[in-house]
């Protein structure tokens, strides 16, 4: 979905928003290096023996975010995706093993939400994209036509490494689990170059924590508040957090739906929530974020209780806050009016 | 960020009045600055002319007697002490740092250095500039690495080319000059400064936005130039070779290409949409309401008007929209002329008042959203009359200049990610050549132009940092 790269980061409101760490013991040196990749900024913060051996490791997680993004790249005519996308669809079509475990990935989460999140969306994005770039909205039968191509289950995968699609004009665009994926082999990389703690993030909008910083718990993050009144938080450690958010409305047009499609309904979904999930790997933050602002809190609280080891927070722009955990805590922060400072919940919301 | 907005609205209107007393026209370069007591000689180095803290008056006359020209950078409350102490021959100019002083103060201390030295150029330093970057979302503080998520973000940009225009039409008899300190979390760049790439990016982007700049140079690069060490050297020859390019003669021959007017009395109101109105390649034009006459809107497809208009003003919009143009208001509820019409619903908190051949969007209140706004201006601006589209390019801004004659067409190109890309580009206008250069390739690759209706398209083949494109042999499309 790389149409969510068009959406703005209000990043000078984030720079001001952050409070500052409780950690006041000096501080080991750290490499802080960003990349732009997947049409958006990667950056990672390393802690290691050296700030040399950082830096060398930190070059080499970036390598792997860029080859991965040649694999899984839906813009570049070249990459491992695209060649699946236009390929013959009448046969299974061998892939590289990355793109063969992200979509295996992807569609499990399209099993576990009933194919709300759906990697092959793409055409109903496209779509919207642009009859909104010629001020207007999709007709019936534009998107009629359209939805017929879209479903996960169009997408069948032969083992070890073959995809076979069920329809002519199915695509697989990995917009919603490719950043978080991408994160997880680069930690791997670090990995396997002795790095232990280090904080990986892609765009602002999955974040992945090894470790924790020299003498804390671990890596403070603030999360999307639309409100400006929650202030809500993760330590994370081991874990990665993603947020989901609709675009903003136009200021000066009515013909802005936002970029996040329903694919139920085939049309972006209208929802005033932004979601932030944390979860044990990247790509399942990534893509349970998208998922979990599609079917909302009501659903997907209940959603959260059946996976281990995720936490959702959904927060609308009045305040309207829903908390659902089964293991990870979110914590909230300066100024709830009526909230603990610390809030642990198996499930269930608070408002 | 503006600071105190009344404060620096005031500081802005006394340093218009005092840079029109102090008019150097024509200026147009890039300074170094100087800190280190060590400094090899000026023929080693390559550079004529340094900037040097009036303080450090041992450093000054070293770096006269290594054969530079020095421009004193002298604090508001100073310009007393320093007239007196230091003679005229010594300098080759005035650098004045506003800081946070008053406007009276500044006024005062630019009064008096230009009387002491009237044949000296003295210029006045914006010193709130951000350091040229591609920005991620984490916030490295000094205790501390800190995240905030959002959604998936394309990448943010700190540039200065809103701060550039603004500084033309509010300090309009100087080049705006402008500093930036360095933004370094890296604890290896904290020790060694900069890469290269940061210096080229800084000094590509003054060239750019035809700026002055005084570059800062790292305590340790002075320090390892001054000790003769070779990978010193190689970043100075790399920033000589940037200066080269971002200094042409043609500087100040060409003025920027716009077709969107905004209209604004202050900094503070217009600042973040302009700046991103520049993120989205959106080129415009600064305009105060008190430059406002019946000729001066002509070259605009799109006004936004930050400032609340007077009769003056409104009328002059009015007619702009009765002509056919789209005037975007922002913050100001009228009564207006137009307001007699019918009002239409535009966006979710916005009307639109159909004025003549075109119409009047009114946004009743300030810009909340500076990205979300910058994108409707774009699409506001009908297809056939987009100055500049740019594919692949996340990371690129480029600000077209129009050469006089209207056959030919300059557009300066950064690339803040700092690594080569291809690039697509569409200009409006026919031309029929199409010239790269970059500062490692100053004269140049011919690039394929095509032709599509009214809009000449190409691609660049590598953009790393700097590139400039020359469009000539053909007709730009008139307004």
């Amino acid at each position: 979905m790389r149409w969510n790269n068009a959406l703005a980061a209000v990043l000078f409101c984030a720079s001001v928003a952050v409070a500052p760490t409780e950690a006041s013991q000096p501080q080991s040196p750290f490499v802080h290096k960003k990349k732009f990749a997947m049409g958006t900024v990667f950056e990672i913060v390393a802690y290691g023996e050296s700030p040399a051996q950082a830096r060398k490791a930190v070059d080499q997680a970036f390598r792997e975010i860029v080859r991965l993004d040649d694999v899984m790249s839906d813009y570049q005519a070249n990459s491992a995706l695209s060649r699946l996308n236009h390929s013959s669809h009448s046969r299974p079509q061998s892939v590289p093993p990355d793109l063969y475990r992200v979509i295996r990935e992807a569609l499990q989460y399209s099993d576990l939400s009933g194919g709300k999140f759906d990697v092959t969306v793409g055409p109903l994005v496209n779509l919207w994209k642009a009859a909104i770039r010629g001020g207007r909205t999709p007709s019936s039968a534009e998107q009629d036509k359209v939805r017929a191509c879209v479903g996960y289950q169009k997408v069948e995968l032969l083992p070890p490494d073959r995809v076979q699609f069920h329809s002519p004009c199915v695509q697989i665009d990995l917009g919603a689990i490719g950043k978080g994926y991408a994160l997880d082999r680069a930690a791997d990389v670090l990995r396997s170059r002795g790095i232990s703690r280090a904080l990986l993030d892609a765009g602002g909008s999955t974040t992945l924590a090894m470790g924790a910083p020299p003498g804390q718990a671990g890596w403070l993050v603030h999360l999307r508040d639309p409100s400006n009144r929650v202030d809500p938080q993760v330590v994370l450690s081991d874990r990665s957090v993603s947020t989901s958010e609709q675009t903003p409305p136009s200021l000066l047009s009515r013909a802005s739906p936002g970029h996040i499609i329903d694919p139920d309904k085939g049309a972006p979904v209208r929802t005033p929530f932004a979601v932030s999930t944390v979860a044990n790997t990247g790509s399942a933050s990534d893509a349970l974020s998208t998922t979990l602002l599609l079917v909302g809190p009501e659903k997907g609280k209940e959603l959260v209780k059946n996976v281990a080891g995720v936490a959702a927070i959904w927060i609308s722009p009045d305040g309207h806050l829903q908390l659902a955990s089964s293991g990870p805590q979110i914590l909230l922060g300066g100024g709830a009016p009526g909230l603990a400072t610390r809030v642990e919940t198996d499930s269930g919301g608070l408002r | 960020m503006m600071a105190s907005g009344s404060l620096i609205l005031m500081r802005t209107q006394v340093l218009t009045l005092v840079c029109l007393l102090a008019a150097t026209p024509g200026w147009s370069k890039v300074l170094l600055r100087w800190t280190q007591s060590s400094i090899p000689p000026a023929a080693t180095m390559g550079i004529k002319e340094l900037v040097v803290s009036w303080e450090a008056g041992a450093l000054i006359k070293n770096a006269r007697r290594q054969g530079y020209r020095v421009f004193a950078e002298v604090s508001v409350g100073q310009a007393e002490e320093m007239t007196k102490e230091t003679e005229k021959s010594d300098l080759a100019g005035i650098v004045l740092n506003p800081g946070n002083s008053q406007p009276g103060q500044i006024e005062l201390d630019l009064h008096q250095l230009r009387s002491a030295y009237p044949a000296l150029p003295v210029l006045v330093l914006n010193a709130q500039a951000k350091q040229p970057q591609m920005k991620g979302q984490l916030v490295i503080k000094k205790d501390g690495v800190l995240q905030v998520t959002s959604p998936t973000a394309q990448p943010w940009i700190d540039s200065n080319l809103a701060l550039v225009r603004l500084d033309q039409v509010f300090r309009p008899a100087q080049t705006p000059l402008y500093e930036f300190q360095w933004d370094l979390s890296d604890s290896l760049q904290q020790e060694y400064g900069p890469n290269t790439a940061d210096y080229s990016l800084a000094v590509a982007e003054a060239g750019a936005f035809h700026a002055d700049l005084i570059l800062n140079l790292h305590p340790r690069l002075q320090t390892d130039l001054s000790r003769n060490a070779p990978a010193a050297w190689v970043v100075l020859r790399q920033i000589k070779r940037d200066l080269a390019f971002s200094s042409p003669g043609s500087k100040n021959v060409s003025e920027p290409e716009a077709n969107v007017g905004v209209i604004t009395d202050a900094y503070q109101k217009s600042y973040e949409p302009i700046n991103l109105f520049g993120r989205h390649n959106i080129p415009f034009a600064v305009l105060k309401p008190s430059d406002l006459n019946p000729q001066s809107l002509d070259a605009f497809d799109l006004l936004v008007v930050f400032a609340v208009p007077d009769e003056h003003t409104a009328t002059r919009i009015a007619d702009f929209a009765s002509k056919g143009g789209l005037v975007v208001l922002v913050g100001a509820h009228g009564p207006f002329p137009w307001q007699s019409g019918q009002a239409i619903p535009a966006g979710e908190h916005s009307v639109a008042y159909p004025t003549g051949k075109g119409r009047i969007i009114e946004l009743p209140g300030p810009v909340i959203d500076p990205e979300t706004f910058a994108q409707d201006i774009r699409r506001l601006i009908d297809k056939d009359k987009v100055e500049i589209s740019l594919w692949n390019a996340l990371t690129v801004i480029a600000v077209p200049y129009r050469v006089p004659g209207g056959r030919e067409k300059l557009v300066e190109l950064i690339n803040y990610a700092q690594e080569p890309i291809p690039v697509q580009v569409q200009v409006r206008g026919s031309f029929s050549s199409v010239l790269y250069a970059t500062p490692d390739r100053p004269c140049c690759d011919s690039l394929t132009p095509v032709q599509r209706g009214e809009f000449t398209e190409f691609v660049i083949p590598s953009l790393r940092i700097a590139g400039r494109v020359r469009l000539t042999g053909g007709r730009s499309t008139a307004h």
